[in-house]
């Protein structure tokens, strides 16, 4: 009995302080959060419900689509950008089709460790009238005059953020695709190929199907990391010019803390963890029929 | 072994993508840190090659007018004590997860699980009114226990995922002898997890050295914003010197850069055992 009390007691002592912090500062704020975004609050006073006008209000705002529009993109360079090429990587290097391996793999994983803050800066100095990029088109196109104009169209504003993005995070999906290829048995591979099996025949039948489940989870990942993002683009354009680069989260920051609508930016960040669930459930849709088919 | 004839293709492959996109990840930091010594006249002037002198002029005014040995110390102080605390709690949690059989567990977890979801932005704002409220706004403590709680999901998930792959024997053994569960925790359970204690530090201290959002709008005072928030300065108004804001960079950049060469090892071999499946 007293051994019982005893467990128990070591069993709440050990859990309970991340379980507090846990709940106090992410869980609690997010139930407060629901409930906020279905009143009008300035901060100050008390809170007016408004029902679902704030999400109505966001749904019409052809702010916030063009936004979602290119939080897709990001979701879409992320899932089918970053992923394969990181995989292609990690392919590389496993099965040793380069010598030198090891500072291949160093030098594509540099970027992850710099601070989005830093990478934005350093790539709108890149993009600048005397940045790298400017310099290199200049001498290929002989025009000693060019300066980039995506930043200053609708539709492209997004594009060299995208690029960007991709420069970032493709090093962090090799990493991991590395370290689990390496828990494939050698010997597997070995025997598939002393039977005749060709690189492809080895890629498609055995690697591809016992890498899909960690492929799956890195997808989620970079699913709900994508539509959070926020540092890079906030420090690179700010979502400008005119709302062009905009991505949710920077509309609902801009909204919270430049018009003091907390009940609107709530809504919108409501939205962004929805969107988020929704996409997952998708995905998972289509990797448990994946699965079933592979068997 | 003679080399196979049908690689050929994929080694030239092989290569050609590599080198292309090393070359793409390496070239921006090289150009950054030749020109962090350059003045702000010659980078304009001549941004493609080496700085005709090596001026250090930059880095000095950086680190003084911008304020970065604040900011630094500043840094170093929210990622070690956030860092710390969140691996000592993750590993608890992770511990009695994985080897006490209560079913009130499995509920705990899945909270955590669903903790991953969810983005600073979507509490951003009732965590920065509970802070006004009860008194820790625009203060150190304010920074310091949000970063503590963002740490926890994901070192959770990887210490549960590890600590279940231990064998109960060893603890069996300790508490025959007579020993309290605490005492198991210290001198079995810890020692036992260095490798995954390694690697939710260095993760977790990562991504703690490099968070923005969170000291953007739950802070406002010079004296307590860290690194990145005050490398974003350098973009604004505050200077349109190229020479100052590039050093503000590679100072930015150096230490992680560091910190990766040298312990990207324990890292991955995390990234092994912890991502794996769902």
């Amino acid at each position: 009995m007293h051994n019982k009390f005893r467990k128990r007691y070591s069993y709440w002592l050990l859990t309970t302080p991340g379980l507090v912090v846990f709940l106090l500062v992410i869980m609690f704020p997010v139930v407060y959060s629901v409930s906020l975004s279905f009143t009008e609050w300035s901060g100050y006073g008390t809170p007016k419900f408004v029902g679902m006008k704030n999400y109505i209000d966001i749904l019409s705002d052809s702010i916030f689509l063009h936004g979602l529009r290119n939080n897709l993109l990001i979701v879409f360079i992320s899932v089918l950008g970053q992923i394969p090429l990181g995989f292609i990587f990690a392919y590389i290097l496993h099965r040793r089709m380069v010598s030198g391996g090891r500072f291949f793999q160093t030098m594509i994983f540099l970027p992850i460790t710099i601070s989005s803050v830093v990478v934005a800066l350093l790539w709108n100095q890149i993009f600048s009238a005397s940045g790298i990029f400017t310099a290199f088109i200049r001498i290929i196109t002989e025009n000693p005059r060019y300066v980039i104009g995506m930043f200053e169209q609708k539709n492209l504003a997004i594009v060299p953020i995208l690029f960007v993005l991709l420069w970032m995070h493709t090093g962090t999906y090799m990493v991991i695709y590395l370290a689990n290829l390496q828990k494939i048995s050698p010997s597997i591979i070995e025997a598939a190929q002393i039977d005749g099996a060709s690189e492809g025949q080895t890629l498609r039948r055995i690697i591809l199907p016992s890498m899909f489940p960690v492929i799956a989870t890195t997808a989620i990942f970079a699913i709900s990391g994508s539509l959070k993002a926020f540092d890079l683009i906030y420090a690179m354009t700010g979502g400008g010019p005119a709302h062009f680069s905009e991505v949710i989260a920077i509309y609902m920051y801009v909204n919270t803390f430049k018009y003091y609508k907390y009940g609107f930016g709530s809504a919108a960040s409501i939205i962004i963890i929805l969107l988020s669930v929704g996409l997952i459930l998708i995905l998972q849709f289509f990797t448990r029929r994946i699965e079933r088919r592979n068997g | 072994m003679p080399v196979r004839k049908s690689l050929v293709p994929w080694k030239i492959f092989a290569y050609s993508i590599m080198v292309l996109f090393t070359i793409l990840a390496i070239t921006p930091l090289l150009w950054l840190l030749t020109s962090s010594f350059k003045p702000h006249a010659e980078i304009v002037r001549n941004p493609l090659g080496l700085p005709r002198t090596w001026y250090m002029e930059n880095f000095r005014r950086a680190w003084t007018q911008g304020s970065l040995g604040v900011y630094f110390m500043n840094s170093i102080f929210y990622s070690v004590i956030a860092t710390s605390t969140t691996t000592l709690f993750a590993l608890g949690s992770g511990y009695t997860f994985a080897k006490f059989n209560y079913r009130i567990s499995k509920f705990f977890f899945a909270l955590y699980t669903l903790g991953l979801l969810i983005t600073v932005h979507s509490v951003i704002v009732p965590l920065f009114v509970l802070e006004t409220y009860i008194g820790i706004g625009n203060t150190r403590l304010g920074v310091i226990i949000p970063y503590i709680a963002f740490g926890l999901p994901f070192a959770v998930y990887l210490a549960t995922g590890y600590l279940k792959g231990i064998p109960d024997s060893l603890e069996e053994a300790a508490l025959i002898d007579g020993a309290t569960y605490m005492q198991i925790f210290q001198y079995i359970i810890v020692p036992v997890a260095t490798p995954i204690i390694a690697t939710m530090f260095i993760y977790t201290f990562l991504s703690n050295w490099n968070e923005f959002v969170l000291v953007l709008t739950l802070t406002s005072k010079t004296a307590i914003r860290s690194l990145p928030v005050g490398i974003n300065s350098f973009a604004g108004g505050m200077s349109r010197d190229y020479g100052l804001q590039f050093s503000a960079l590679v100072i930015g950049t150096i230490p992680m850069i560091l910190f990766y060469l040298i312990f990207h090892e324990y890292l991955e071999r995390g990234f092994a055992a912890g991502i794996s499946k769902e």
